[in-house]
């Protein structure tokens, strides 16, 4: 099982940086798109795509997918999926680890699933499938959540090990979800951590949240808090050089505050993989 | 309780506000269970709003934020069964035709279709655009049964008379105008990655249907001179014809049968 080579340090896609990405050419190493924006007839998404593809490496990540979701798998989603994918070649496509409707309908939010060997089964089994389908492993991510349900059997990290273990897929790891679950949920960070199976771990996600005083939501319209760039210290070590890029999607900065943040993000990562002696010296 | 029930009633509470749910969910340390899933059932709401004020930005400004408000939530009592949030905003328009009050709002259901087709129109299927070069190709004998092919990204409206002059006054926080008697027909399309739009003449509206529905040049200069008491549009016809490829709005042309 030998995992795709590290990317670097990479930005989301979003349309109103563009013109800017097209101009400067910043030195981002990578972009993440999300895939639904681009799963469109034509016109100026999939234009700017292809330019901006033309230089960079980017890595599909979806919202869609639903693979918790007791309906049926959508053929018609993942048929667009693996189109859209065969135009412009992602190093990995990835989604996750949530549901977003029953019955047809759509909540287009990233619903959380009760941790029971039940729907350990139903995933593992949806993951398989799609991944035949689209002749690829995907990389499944933890979401935040709110919730914690009473029918759960298990820790969500035990649900996740098991899920990429037993699917055999990659896995994107959320620092910041981790953060904000932990902190929703109250459980111990550093337990989540080393009980993800680091040589499943392609890709690692920063991004900012919003505080509700009694809890925190993944908003992704803040910049990175410094408890969430600390667990980022703390998780490098673990998982090595890996692919690590910054979520924004809303109340969106100038570019450069971005890179700015990339650029700590690169100068963390560095920081946390020196040895202590070697550092002192 | 097995997956699909507890997903039926997670679904439940989002959409309809029902309670079941929160019997399957417990409370934190610092908040109880209805707080904690009230963020569920509130983003669900603010997200559906954002994508129709994305969409419908100056529909929102029309009506203002209250009844906007109230629009929204009147749209939102059917959920989205759509796996993009780009589609989300489609019925809108149809939506307004039906239902009361909306349909009896002919500016904002007209402003609604005006921005639907923007959109639309943004990211339709792409197609290379032909130039007007083209025409040299033609012989002057085939000009007769020379046919079209339109960008696929072509929306023709019939709106409201002003409708357009409100979207643009409103699009440029300007006071906007009120609708017109009688109808004006628009023009949309994409050209270079931007959704353009325009009013035609009524006669340049009957050619443009005409050839889109593959009828010839020649057939559309003979119904445009019957509705002009038999005087000779051809060079009006040719006008047309060139703007439509000043405009990129042809695609193809072929010499029909």
């Amino acid at each position: 099982m030998e995992k795709p080579a590290p990317l670097g340090f990479g930005l989301g896609l979003r349309p109103v940086y563009y013109q800017e990405i097209l101009e400067k050419s910043p030195r981002v190493d990578w972009f993440e798109v999300i895939s639904e924006n681009f799963m469109v007839p034509g016109g100026r998404p999939l234009a700017m795509l292809e330019r901006i593809r033309g230089t960079y490496p980017i890595v599909m990540h979806g919202v869609s997918m639903s693979i918790a979701s007791t309906a049926p798998l959508d053929f018609d989603y993942l048929r667009a999926l693996k189109s859209l994918a065969g135009r412009f070649q992602p190093e990995w496509i990835s989604d996750h680890l949530c549901w977003t409707g029953v019955h047809g309908v759509n909540l287009h939010d990233l619903l959380p699933v009760p941790y029971t060997s039940e729907a350990l089964d139903h995933i593992v089994d949806r993951i398989r499938r799609v991944q035949d389908f689209l002749g690829r492993r995907l990389a499944i991510e933890n979401v935040s959540s709110y919730v914690t349900f009473t029918e759960s059997e298990m820790d969500e990290w035990t649900f996740i090990r098991e899920t990429a273990e037993r699917a055999d897929c990659w896995l994107l790891l959320d620092v910041n979800n981790v953060f904000v679950s932990s902190f929703n949920h109250g459980f111990d960070q550093a337990s989540f951590i080393d009980a993800i199976p680091a040589d499943r771990v392609v890709q690692l996600h920063l991004a900012g949240h919003s505080e509700a005083v009694t809890h925190k939501i993944d908003t992704h319209d803040q910049p990175i808090c410094e408890d969430v760039w600390s667990l980022y210290h703390e998780v490098c070590p673990r998982f090595g050089s890996i692919s690590t890029m910054i979520e924004r999607d809303d109340n969106f900065p100038p570019f450069d505050e971005l890179m700015a943040e990339l650029d700590r993000a690169r100068a963390t990562a560095a920081c946390a993989r020196t040895p202590a002696h070697e550092a002192a010296a | 309780m097995k997956l699909a029930e507890l997903q039926m009633r997670f679904q439940a509470g989002i959409v309809k506000g029902d309670n079941a749910i929160l019997a399957s969910i417990v409370d934190s340390r610092r908040t109880d269970r209805a707080t904690l899933f009230a963020v569920y059932h509130d983003a669900y709401r603010m997200r559906l709003a954002e994508f129709l004020s994305h969409d419908f930005p100056v529909l929102r400004v029309h009506l203002g934020e209250e009844a906007f408000g109230r629009l929204v939530e009147d749209y939102m009592s059917a959920p989205s069964r759509q796996p993009n949030a780009r589609w989300y905003g489609t019925r809108l328009p149809d939506f307004m035709q039906e239902m009361a009050p909306w349909r009896r709002n002919r500016s904002a259901i007209d402003l609604a279709r005006f921005e639907r087709a923007l959109s639309d129109a943004f990211d339709a299927p792409d197609a290379p655009i032909s130039t007007i070069d083209a025409l040299r190709d033609i012989r002057a004998e085939d000009w007769p049964r020379l046919a079209f092919e339109f960008h696929p990204s072509l929306r023709l409206l019939d709106l409201a008379g002003g409708t357009a002059q409100i979207y643009a006054a409103l699009a440029q926080e300007e006071k906007p105008l009120v609708i017109r008697q009688g109808e004006e027909a628009i023009l949309f399309w994409r050209n270079d990655g931007q959704s353009f739009y325009r009013p035609v003449a009524e006669d340049e509206r009957l050619a443009l249907l005409e050839a889109r529905r593959d009828k010839p040049f020649g057939d559309i200069c003979a119904l445009l001179a019957f509705q002009n008491n038999g005087d000779d549009v051809t060079w009006r016809v040719a006008g047309f014809l060139a703007q439509w490829f000043a405009d990129g709005l042809v695609t193809r042309l072929s010499i029909s049968d």
